[in-house]
């Protein structure tokens, strides 16, 4: 037992040490949310000015979690906290409590390391039909998995919301005679005008190809909100037209009786899905849908629907990852549990037997 | 019929409130008796607002700031009366009944329409998550009163200090409920249980000044004053990681706005 009477063995089984390093830490990670992290060197020169710039790259404040100075003072604490339990250990049972929320929070970081060393992470951009073996990880390395994934269709929907109507006034006395709403494919009537009226399509940034005359979105992004609708008059007539939302007087010829009003309110994103394929040795092994909270698994890697194309909804942003340290940090997070509830709900009870 | 809970339960609060305050007067047993009983009414109804809001929305209704300041506001009020029971300070139940009144408060100048969830939302984490961050919040904001109570006293005062650590104790236990189910969370929808988004970062650090204080508290024998200073640093760095993480910095938790 020579060891626990050395000086560094003191200095590393101080609780004084395990305060101050949890107070540095936190003023640390406090710095690292006031500064940004990881940007170009163009917005701190804006935001700090030139010399503000390189004080915070010196000092490796603009990507702080994982500078020298905090891995350190990790390390260090992470020694605080072994050494600590190696001195107080003992098998009583009013120590299990203190054990195991202290061990706890080890494993967590043990599993965090087995994360950083032997696990994956990187973003595939996927166009449809596309099919993906590879992809290059955080650190730079160029990862082939023994599968590939093919997206074969990213499906992008909104939530209507209810207050989003097409108008309908009458040439007449201007005055409104319907509110329809705007969900494609329903055919309303016109109040009682015997007319009748479908939603065809909905396009978030219309544009005309001025040569074919075919509608179609520039982008995702509600530029220019449009929709097609589709007018029935009493004796069968069928005309089909656009109404546009920013710019209400404008519109393709449509029945002399009624002005149209395109009310839009802004919509919200509903899903994002990317349906997919996996296939190993040329064969379609799995197909599944990725959404946001439902990933895909296979063969220890896992999929995440992360981004998209705004502009086109042409790709899909799949997070891949394989972190063999997850389990080891979930096992940390359930000891760390059930650690704090023996300290705070059960030693209590025990005391007063 | 729903605005008519949010406003009886604002109603009943600011009774309450007045009721313990006027007990701290008038020593008759009838004033906080029936204080308690407008809590538990006020708790009652914004109960009901809950389920009704949950109904309607068919999800959970724990999704913006609107939402949950409203169940912060319910949770307040539970630790508020349970604390009243237990140990029958008047102005620490007063006091608390003004910070659900206050949460409640906020929430009524808010936006109140239900918006649908974004899909990131969509999970069963969610009720989780939210709920046992915000009984964390709630024990850890009545902790707060009982500290900032005892500073303002002249003497040490061993009843707040012992509400104090007691809260702090609950609070702890589900601020890290909270943090360890955001974690499993955001493994499941994004691939990372850490990403040192704003939010998660000041959670971590309202984790680690309550650590502090229990610490201090248990190996240090810091009781009383002192340790009542952590308790009102951990609210502050609580009260960032709710309000100014969501206004004043951007990240992941964007939505919550």
């Amino acid at each position: 037992m020579l060891i626990k009477k050395t000086r560094i063995w003191n200095f590393f089984s101080s609780i004084k040490l395990a305060i101050w390093l949890l107070a540095i830490i936190a003023v640390l990670s406090l710095l690292g949310t006031l500064i940004p992290q990881n940007q170009d060197a163009q917005l701190y020169i804006d935001r700090f000015g030139r010399s503000g710039y390189q004080a915070i790259e010196k000092t490796a404040l603009n990507d702080v979690y994982a500078s020298p100075l905090f891995i350190f003072l990790i390390i260090l604490f992470a020694i605080n906290l072994t050494v600590c339990l190696l001195n107080r250990i003992s098998l009583k049972a009013r120590m299990l409590g203190s054990l195991l929320s202290h061990v706890s929070i080890l494993i967590i970081l043990i599993g965090a390391l087995a994360g950083m060393f032997f696990g994956h992470k990187g973003l595939i951009k996927i166009g449809e039909k596309e099919e993906v073996c590879c992809f290059t990880s955080k650190d730079k390395q160029r990862i082939e998995m023994e599968f590939s994934i093919r997206l074969d269709k990213f499906i992008y929907s909104e939530h209507i919301d209810p207050k989003e109507k097409l108008l309908i006034f009458s040439v007449k006395n201007d005055a409104i005679i319907a509110e329809i709403p705007t969900e494609i494919g329903v055919e309303s009537d016109i109040a009682l005008t015997g007319y009748k009226i479908k939603i065809l399509r909905y396009l978030p940034d219309f544009v005309m190809d001025t040569s074919t005359k075919v509608a179609a979105s520039r982008s995702a992004v509600p530029d220019n909100p449009a929709i097609e609708a589709r007018l029935k008059d009493k004796a069968g007539q069928v005309s089909t037209f656009w109404v546009f939302a920013r710019f209400p007087d404008m519109h393709q010829k449509m029945d002399p009786n009624f002005k149209f009003v395109y009310h839009w309110v802004g919509r919200r994103p509903k899903d994002f899905i990317s349906k997919v394929t996996v296939l190993k040795g040329g064969k379609e092994v799995k197909v599944a849908d990725i959404r946001v909270n439902e990933p895909l698994r296979f063969d220890g890697y896992t999929f995440f629907q992360s981004t998209y194309d705004p502009e086109a909804l042409s790709w899909s942003g799949l997070q891949v990852v394989k972190d063999p340290g997850v389990p080891i940090v979930y096992a940390g997070f359930i000891l760390l549990i059930i650690g704090l509830v023996v300290i705070f709900y059960v030693n209590p009870l025990i005391r007063r037997r | 019929m729903s605005s008519l809970c949010l406003n009886l339960s604002f109603g009943s609060y600011f009774a309450a409130m007045v009721l313990y305050t006027g007990g701290l007067f008038f020593a008759k047993k009838i004033f906080p008796a029936a204080a308690r009983s407008f809590m538990i009414l006020g708790i009652l109804s914004l109960s009901y607002y809950i389920g009704m809001r949950w109904q309607i929305a068919a999800r959970p209704p724990f999704s913006n700031m609107f939402e949950s300041l409203i169940l912060f506001s319910w949770a307040i009020a539970i630790a508020s009366v349970f604390i009243d029971i237990k140990y029958k300070i008047k102005n620490i139940a007063a006091l608390t009944a003004l910070m659900s009144l206050l949460a409640i408060g906020y929430a009524s100048l808010l936006d109140k329409d239900i918006t649908p969830l974004l899909p990131a939302l969509k999970s069963n984490w969610l009720t989780i998550h939210v709920l046992t961050c915000f009984l964390g919040y709630a024990a850890l904001t009545a902790a707060f009163v009982s500290s900032a109570v005892l500073l303002c006293r002249k003497k040490e005062d061993e009843k707040l200090d012992i509400i104090s650590y007691k809260m702090i104790s609950f609070g702890f236990l589900f601020l890290t409920l909270g943090i360890v189910s955001g974690a499993v969370w955001a493994n499941s929808a994004w691939g990372t249980y850490w990403s040192w988004d704003p939010k998660e970062t000041w959670s971590l650090i309202t984790w680690f000044v309550y650590a502090i204080y229990l610490h201090i508290r248990f190996r240090k024998g810091w009781k009383g004053k002192r340790a009542a200073w952590i308790s009102v640093i951990g609210f502050l760095a609580m009260i960032f990681t709710y309000f100014g993480v969501n206004y004043l910095l951007s990240g992941l938790h964007s939505y919550a706005n």
